[in-house]
């Protein structure tokens, strides 16, 4: 189930967990285009959809990527954009104002992502100079900076933070206390390859590197976990391939990629349901697909939506391969 | 799900309509898109509600331990939920007829009333064959009812026969005595045929041998199945002679209907259009052909039926595939057909889990390990968590999934968009219920910080006693106190007088308690008792350095009551604690930065030195000197 809910005041946070990437950022994108001012190219954009709003301060250039922050923070907003910005916004007494602005890198940023709430407030910001930064909330405003410099070669298009779940508590009773989690989180960049990287005592390492696409990886998400041993990342790439990477043992040593499906142009974005039992799947072929796991491990594609179209046709295994 | 642009119906609007921007490449629109359009339709809303009553009270129940009475239970409950469908249809038949439809909007009603109808038809052959597991000669019986219920036709070709003036003479006379020979009622049938032979004398002796037959038919099941088949073949043998003596031959009809009685199957199908399905052929078929049909007998039967009746013309429809799974005992076929056909879960699920409770379904192990009850009813539940009030519902389905049921709970209804205290509450409840600290917590935390971005203080520091979060209370008592600074009282005062034993939750919370219980006593004028808390606060380190101005200038109008308040030792511990205060400051204040507490400390020190004079002098005095 999915549902993308919308109040009067623009975004209302049930977008957040649902697809925090993907299928949101879709829209997100689509309604900064349409809000701009007819004449200037798709600046200043995001955040005059919020009607009854002003802002201050803003992009001077797309904006690729808006995130919610838990709600338990307040309502807090990141937007990293062309403009090599990221920028921090939060509602105070209905009013959106700037709370932070990072310029720390020295391109696009392509990609940003709140890490689970259980860890604080931390935002992880990919770049197209290829260094990802971990900006974290220490208190009173203040915010610390991180850099993972060369992060990919050329590039790095997006972040996706690992669940803190640790891996098989569904199945081991929990201690009670307070589980020691590792961080991690999953990274997509023009170099080919996903790579995920792991906290070791406050400063980050590359743990894995994972290759088999052929071109640039546009999006990476990590599914959300319901305690099985068993951790997911979806990546898709400018080559048109979705893969599934799955890694079996808690150590996350062994990640296998399994093709979800090929498609015929770019694919932009991958995002899991609530329950990591369906993924949505976007790209330039202007499809919205939906995909689950069947029994024998094989994809199936659960149905589609024809962008601008508005028919619907629910497609079976057999009508899959015309895909 | 179809995808529609903003539907202003709604309650949640989209704050975006679907304008088409010259700019953008394609269509800039915004698609609200949902899985489950059938969640937002009125009347299924009843169905969603009333099932789930049945499910939960399925799964409470005690089981019966009588093997018979477990299933005379299990299919009471079958019943049941399909009554829940024919009462939907029925709600929906009403409020079609009621209001007038635009076409869009009718052919929706149509087709969902249509979707229930063939539910209700599935669930009853799932029913007979599985819940109840009707064998040979019952089973017969019950799937004449099953087509009797379902083809509606009949019976309204029966009115207009019967309420017309020569019901004998009506074009469709012959029709409607077909179709209760096809349909097994043979005393209605009796009943038409009586008119016409009194409208036809000729006929009598026809009538009467016909009449006879279908009177003699053995049907029921107050025999042992050896005797029924021997009465059977005895009548069969019977209506064959009266054919073969060409006792009929004078009247087409009735000798058509002497051939359907001994189940000649191209006189049965000659009737195609009355019956209209295969299913109902094949049950003619059975009638007059193998009377004592057991279950595993009838997927043969089935798929000839289907053949014979649907020839070369068409091919099966997925309903036609799901009856036929049925027919052949295939459940997991029968639930993967309809899964596929059906636009929700709610279907299979229900079914599914009747099924299991039928002790039916074998487990299969799917790739995360759980059943295929659970899987579905996850599903099931998953989706309604999409609905702003049928998620409730959702909660008791996720109980009852042993082993993914918690864990999918804790991840869906922390993402139920609190938008009132009553549904925050509501939620609350679930979580502490089933003890799910986390979201609890968090939940409590997201209405704290709504409250507080409100300005609701005293809203937002019962919300994070709640959560038990010590940091975000304390943030929340500096705001108390600082609006008590700023304005000189406080608001939220009951919250604060009974904060009780959570006062212990943070320095600062314990603080404004005990702060608020020093206004109290002084409002009480018990002032010593005032004193010596006053005094404590400070000694005990529980204010926070910045406000201990604050608490000496409250401690002045005590120290300035005509009777003395503060002993020599208060007094004493009061100079230092100003002492220390100034000290503190001294260097930091370089320019006038206030007058005002320039003055203060003066008067405090003056304060004090009076007090300080008075009460030596009270000290030393001897009683009664």
């Amino acid at each position: 189930m999915f549902g993308i809910v919308f109040n009067g005041n623009g975004f209302v946070w049930q977008s957040y967990p649902i697809f925090h990437l993907g299928f949101t950022r879709i829209l997100h994108i689509i309604v900064s285009v349409m809000y701009r001012p007819p004449v200037c190219h798709n600046r200043n954009a995001f955040l005059s959809a919020f009607p009854n709003n002003v802002v201050s301060c803003r992009h001077e250039g797309p904006v690729w990527q808006v995130a919610w922050a838990h709600p338990m923070y307040g309502n807090i907003l990141a937007s990293c954009s062309y403009d090599r910005k990221v920028i921090i916004w939060k509602e105070e007494n209905g009013t959106w104002e700037k709370t932070y602005e990072y310029t720390g890198h020295d391109s696009s940023v392509n990609s940003v992502c709140w890490a689970p709430h259980d860890y604080g407030l931390i935002l992880a910001c990919g770049s197209s100079d290829g260094a990802i930064s971990l900006l974290s909330y220490t208190g009173d405003g203040q915010w610390e900076v991180k850099k993972i410099s060369n992060a990919h070669t050329i590039g790095c298009n997006a972040v996706s933070w690992a669940p803190a779940v640790v891996p098989g508590s569904l199945i081991e009773q929990p201690s009670g206390q307070k589980p020691n989690y590792i961080k991690r989180f999953a990274s997509g960049g023009c170099d080919n390859l996903v790579k995920i990287w792991k906290e070791e005592d406050g400063q980050w390492k590359e743990e894995q590197k994972l290759e088999a696409h052929s071109d640039w990886v546009r999006d990476v998400a990590w599914a959300p976990s319901i305690g099985l041993p068993t951790s997911t990342i979806a990546s898709c790439s400018q080559d048109g391939r979705v893969f599934i990477w799955t890694c079996d043992d808690a150590s996350g040593n062994s990640w296998s990629p399994k093709l979800l499906h090929k498609f015929n142009d770019v694919v932009w974005h991958v995002s899991w349901s609530i329950t990591a039992n369906i993924l949505a799947v976007s790209g330039g072929d202007n499809k919205v697909t939906l995909w689950k796991e069947s029994v024998d491990g094989l994809w199936a594609c659960i149905s589609d939506v024809n962008k601008g179209q508005g028919g619907v046709s629910a497609v079976t295994e057999g009508q899959q391969n015309e895909q | 799900g179809v995808p529609t642009p903003f539907n202003p119906s709604h309650s949640v609007s989209a704050g975006f309509c679907s304008r088409k921007h010259p700019m953008a490449t394609g269509a800039a629109c915004v698609f609200v898109v949902r899985r489950d359009q059938d969640i937002y339709m009125e009347t299924l809303r009843k169905l969603f509600n009333e099932s789930h009553g049945i499910f939960v009270g399925l799964q409470r129940c005690e089981e019966e331990r009588a093997a018979r009475a477990r299933n005379a239970q299990l299919v009471q409950v079958s019943k049941n939920y399909r009554s829940v469908i024919r009462a939907c249809m029925e709600d929906m038949h009403q409020a079609a007829s009621k209001s007038v439809l635009s076409g869009q909007r009718f052919s929706a009603f149509f087709f969902q009333v249509s979707i229930l109808s063939a539910m209700e038809l599935i669930w009853n052959l799932c029913e007979i064959l599985f819940v109840e597991a009707a064998p040979a000669g019952p089973l017969l019986l019950r799937l004449l009812d099953w087509v009797q219920l379902h083809i509606c036709d009949v019976d309204n070709m029966v009115r207009e026969v019967l309420s017309s003036e020569n019901p004998s003479k009506h074009k469709l006379f012959w029709n409607v005595v077909d179709i209760f020979v096809l349909q097994g009622r043979m005393d209605e049938a009796r009943h038409l045929l009586s008119k016409e032979a009194i409208a036809n004398p000729t006929s009598m002796k026809m009538y009467k041998i016909l009449d006879d037959l279908m009177k003699k038919m053995p049907l029921g099941n107050t025999q042992t199945l050896t005797e029924m088949e021997l009465k059977w073949q005895h009548w069969h043998e019977e209506c064959q002679r009266y054919l073969q003596d060409g006792t009929f031959a004078s009247n087409s009809h009735m000798e058509s209907i002497c051939k359907i009685l001994l189940g000649d199957e191209n006189a049965i199908l000659e009737k195609k259009e009355l019956m209209t399905t295969w299913y109902h052929f094949l049950v003619t078929r059975l009638l007059y052909s193998h009377p004592t049909v057991k279950p595993m007998e009838l997927r043969f039967y089935a798929q000839s039926s289907m053949d014979m009746f649907l020839g070369e013309e068409s091919s099966p429809e997925p309903l036609d595939t799901i009856l036929m799974a049925a027919f052949e005992f295939e459940l997991h076929q029968v639930i993967k057909e309809c899964s596929v056909a059906l636009s929700n879960w709610w279907f299979v699920a229900h079914l599914t889990d009747l099924l299991d409770h039928c002790k039916l379904l074998q487990s299969h192990n799917l790739y995360f390990g759980s059943n295929m009850r659970e899987f579905l009813l996850l599903e099931y539940a998953s989706g309604l968590f999409s609905h702003h009030s049928l998620w409730q519902l959702g909660v008791d389905y996720f109980d009852h999934c042993p082993e993914y049921g918690r864990v999918y709970l804790e991840l869906h209804i922390e993402r139920i968009p609190l938008n009132t205290e009553q549904k925050a509450l509501k939620v609350l409840r679930i979580c502490e219920q089933r003890q799910m600290h986390e979201q609890v917590r968090s939940i409590c935390k997201i209405m704290a910080m709504k409250a507080l971005r409100n300005n609701r203080l005293g809203s937002a520091l019962s919300w994070s006693i709640r959560a038990k979060d010590a940091a975000f209370a304390t943030l929340i008592s500096d705001r108390f106190l600082k609006d008590y600074c700023e304005r000189g009282c406080f608001s939220d005062l009951d919250l604060i007088d009974n904060l009780g034993p959570s006062m212990l939750l943070s320095d600062r919370l314990t603080f404004l308690g005990k702060y608020r219980e020093f206004h109290r006593l002084y409002g009480e004028k018990r002032f010593s008792e005032a004193a010596r808390l006053l005094l404590m606060l400070m000694t005990a380190h529980i204010a926070p350095c910045s406000f201990w101005m604050t608490l000496l200038t409250d401690a002045l109008p005590l120290l300035e009551q005509k009777e003395v308040i503060f002993s020599a030792e208060q007094t004493y511990e009061l100079m230092r604690c100003l002492e220390d205060l100034t000290a503190g400051k001294l260097d930091r204040q370089k320019f006038q930065d206030d007058d005002v507490e320039t003055m203060k400390v003066e008067m405090l020190r003056l304060a004090l030195a009076r007090n300080l004079a008075r009460v030596i002098v009270k000290e030393g005095t001897l009683e009664g000197s």
